[in-house]
């Protein structure tokens, strides 16, 4: 099964590219404005406490940082030139480009990324967001010359280069503005297009810097932006996007539904591009604290009675990719060693259930035990409610009651009773997504809550789980973390049970078919980037 | 058009003491209701579950020195009432402070997203009162046409305003192309979130409408009328809409209160600024300066128009005009 994911992603790899060779005989051309309708409003401008994955899209055209990535996950130069790594593992120095100005005409050299790491260790500035616990393992941040930083950690941590080198830097002045905690036209960066205007709950406007000239290694021309200008239009509505770019009122949309998706692909007038997501996927972790999930055989049971498969297949018409590990497909990390080792076993799953004492039927057909039924609570934050994923729920919950004789109880919540749900322990499943890539996700899952683990939904404090933890975090070959995480995989999912992977969420664009260039940076797999696209005539 | 033809002939009641009195006691119990309206929101926030610093650190590492950070931040190591007096106090002061999840100053946060609200609510009032009072006049006593009439409003009234929005812009906007489908630019970008928010709840007025207009015209004054030899339509408008306006007004004040909250989700479809998404993310994030202020802003709305349809009534029906008829609502 290996194969069909390679196979998958090369077809999609060919799909984007051949999109892209349709239009090689043109030429890139300057000029137009781009209006590109968005599903998420950023809650703050300020790209660095900013901690929506969908805010990247707009926040990302102003505010740069150190290092870009290749597909694969290895750094090339963007705002620095090259890093190096000291022997022990503990110091990271950037060399920076000694021609990048912030948009405020303020220069970028050692002192200006220094600020930046600086209050990114202060609790009154990133409180709140997650660069915070990142950069709490800072030790001291040096400025040997003008061009040089050097960040040294308090312990050697792996993950943290990928925080280092994507921190989004803005300009000195801004740490004086009153709009510093808000975001705003104060808040300089060194994109190709500088923050212009923002409605809020309408829109946000973006000219092209003029000045521009420092283009990532992986961008696909240097020098300014070819767009004159872009915007973004907040629709939060899907079927109100994909009106709006059927009949032309915006140039882009990103967000399709799986139902919308086939008004773009087979239409000549439009290109439609996906993509994986990086990061956890959209999983339901089972409590091993509370509830029946704290035993094991039910857990199981679980994994292996459920066929995720085909749910995914009627839901979303085959536009969604099943996953069965602990991250993206497209995480350099990732290991697919589970891929049908698990699942649609609803025979096996029966006789765990049995063997755990959960014998006798009732009336409704749910499974009992010393007279209770065997009823597990999903808690799903009503804010990260998307992409049907209320009926991806539904049709867990139909195929669990009647295969297994399972309860699932589903309750959407407001993020007050989400926190208190989680601090309290006091629920069965939590279902959930995130996108930090490299095991810094896995760590923030796995962990004991105790010890950091932030978003350790199953509330696992196995003892078997910190040493590969630590194993994978503290080393900085790629191949050897990869080990750890493959073996803690095999432990959390299919030893454990302790989550139960159901599909890799993604990230689509639908564009009008003079729109040329959009598609999604590399490595994160996040839309991307107005500064490649240029308007043919239309 | 009832609205606008009775604000166009000012009469002042006769005996002065009782009308500064009645200024009084309205502006005083309209500053009840505000501080009303404040002490509940702050409670009622206060009990919703969560802690609001676990809500502020959001889904990340928890250390002691972020925790205490947040909390000197936002004030937040103050014991509850003092908390409660300082908010107090600033509101005096005109500060309503800073929002807790979007860190913008929040009375320049909600006057900006007032206006597109106020704006999209008061057309669609509009335009419900010229449905309710088109549908009643036209329909009224013809069988016929009361009938389809009747329909037409169940099926308004019973839709969700979400779903007409999707329709509207899927015909004129997407389809047809007449109007944009989101933004506050122009009027045009105005005119289907007004139609969408006010259709449905003019379906209710209208309906109560025609039961007054019904009972009107079964009134002997009617009939009087028509021995003077004046028109059927003549009657309608200037005598028997005037009898059955009084309990359209009295639901006219509810319809405010079902446009401001259908606005939420209006805002939302067509991709519209307003207090709506800012609100429901407020209540959602426990973000209680943004809470707060909205609450006072709905109450001062609510106090300004219940006021003018007290008002109103007074030049409808003269017979509250009298010294003796004190306020009736």
């Amino acid at each position: 099964m290996k194969v069909s994911v390679a196979s998958l992603s090369a077809l999609t790899l060919l799909i984007i590219s051949s999109s892209q060779s349709l239009y090689a005989a043109e030429q890139p051309q300057s000029g137009g404005t781009l209006t590109w309708g968005v599903e998420t409003e950023p809650n703050t401008l300020n790209p660095q406490l900013n901690g929506q994955s969908k805010a990247e899209l707009i926040l990302r055209v102003a505010y740069e940082s150190l290092l870009a990535r290749k597909p694969d996950g290895s750094y090339i130069p963007w705002l620095a030139t090259g890093y190096s790594v000291s022997e022990e593992g503990k110091t990271y120095t950037f060399t920076l480009r000694d021609d990048v100005k912030f948009s405020n005409g303020e220069k970028l050299n050692a002192d200006a990324v220094a600020e930046n790491f600086r209050h990114a260790q202060d609790p009154a500035y990133c409180a709140g967001s997650s660069i915070c616990a990142l950069a709490g393992r800072i030790e001291s941040v040096a400025t040997p010359d003008e061009h040089t930083v050097s960040i040294t950690l308090k312990q050697v941590y792996s993950p943290f280069l990928s925080f280092a080198a994507g921190l989004k830097l803005i300009s000195p002045s801004s740490w004086t503005s009153p709009q510093l905690k808000s975001g705003g036209t104060d808040l300089a960066g060194t994109g190709p297009f500088i923050l212009k205007r923002y409605e809020k709950g309408q829109q946000i406007e973006y000219v092209r810097n003029p000045d521009y000239h420092w283009a990532s290694a992986n961008a696909r021309h240097q020098g300014p932006a070819y767009l004159e200008g872009v915007t973004y239009r907040f629709l939060p509505e899907s079927s109100v996007r994909t009106g709006a770019l059927l009949s032309g009122q915006v140039d882009v949309i990103e967000g399709v539904s799986g139902n919308d998706a086939g008004e773009f692909k087979d239409n000549a007038d439009f290109s439609y591009q996906h993509a994986l997501n990086t990061g956890t996927p959209y999983s339901l972790f089972l409590n091993v604290k509370y509830g029946p999930t704290q035993e094991l055989k039910v857990r199981q049971a679980i994994l292996q009675g459920l066929d995720i498969s085909p749910i995914l297949q009627s839901i979303y018409r085959g536009e969604r990719t099943r996953v069965w590990g602990i991250t993206s497909p497209v995480d350099p990390l990732y290991d697919a060693s589970l891929v049908n080792k698990y699942g649609n076993n609803p025979t096996l799953a029966n006789q765990l259930l049995d063997e755990s004492g959960w014998k006798t039927k009732g009336a409704d057909g749910i499974r009992t035990k010393d007279g209770k039924p065997l009823s597990i609570e999903i808690i799903q934050a009503q804010a990260t409610v998307r992409d049907q994923r209320d009926v991806l729920l539904q049709a867990l919950q139909a195929q669990a009651r009647q295969r297994l004789g399972i309860d699932l109880k589903i309750r959407y919540v407001d993020s007050g009773t989400y926190t208190e749900v989680r601090k309290t322990g006091e629920f069965g499943s939590i279902a959930n997504s995130n996108t930090d890539t490299d095991g810094i996700d896995i760590e923030n899952h796995y962990l004991p809550v105790n010890a950091g683990g932030a978003i350790n939904y199953s509330r696992t404090d196995a003892p078997e789980i910190i040493p590969l933890l630590k194993g994978a975090s503290q080393t900085l070959d790629n191949t050897e973390r990869k080990t750890f995480y493959g073996q803690l995989q095999h432990f959390a999912i299919l030893q454990q049970a302790l989550a139960i992977p159901l599909y890799e969420p993604e990230d689509q664009i639908a564009a009008a078919s003079y729109v040329h260039g959009v598609g999604f940076r590399p490595f994160k797999q996040m839309p991307e980037n107005a500064y490649d696209v240029w308007l043919s005539k239309h | 058009m009832t609205v606008e033809s009775t604000f166009g002939s000012p009469r002042l009641p006769d005996t002065a003491p009782s009308w500064r009195w009645r200024i009084l006691r309205r502006l005083l119990s309209g500053a009840l209701v505000l501080w009303a309206a404040v002490t509940l929101s702050f409670i009622s926030v206060y009990l919703a579950p969560g802690d609001i610093v676990s809500l502020l650190m959001g889904e990340q590492v928890q250390t002691p020195a972020i925790e205490a950070a947040i909390r000197a931040e936002w004030g937040l190591d103050q014991p509850l009432y003092m908390q409660y007096l300082h908010y107090l106090w600033r509101v005096l002061h005109g500060d309503f402070g800073r929002s807790y999840m979007l860190n913008t100053d929040v009375s320049s946060l909600v006057l900006s997203q007032l206006w597109p609200t106020l704006k999209l609510t008061g057309l669609a009032l509009v335009v419900s009162l010229i449905f309710a009072v088109l549908m009643a006049v036209t329909t009224v006593h013809r069988r016929w046409g009361q009938r389809i009439a009747g329909s037409v409003e169940l099926v308004l009234a019973s839709t969700p305003s979400f779903w007409l929005g999707i329709v509207l812009l899927f015909i004129f906007s997407f389809t047809l192309r007449w109007f944009p489908v989101a933004g506050d630019r122009s009027f045009s970008s105005l005119v289907l979130p007004a139609l969408s928010l006010g259709l449905s709840q003019g379906a209710v007025v209208s309906q109560v409408l025609r039961r007054g207009l019904e009972d009107a015209l079964d009134e002997p004054f009617v009939l009087t009328l028509r021995a003077w030899g004046l028109g059927n339509a003549t009657i309608r408008l200037r005598h028997a809409l005037r009898h059955a306006a009084l309990p359209a007004v009295t639901l006219t004040g509810w319809l405010i209160g079902g446009l401001l909250s259908g606005a939420v989700i209006t805002e939302q479809v067509f991709g519209r600024p307003g207090l709506g998404k800012i609100t429901v993310d407020a209540v959602l994030g426990k973000d209680l300066p943004v809470v707060l202020a909205v609450a006072i802003f709905s109450a001062l709305v609510y106090v300004v128009l219940s006021t003018l349809v007290d008002i109103l009534y007074l030049f409808i029906d003269p017979r509250l005009r009298d010294t003796s008829g004190e306020e009736k609502s």
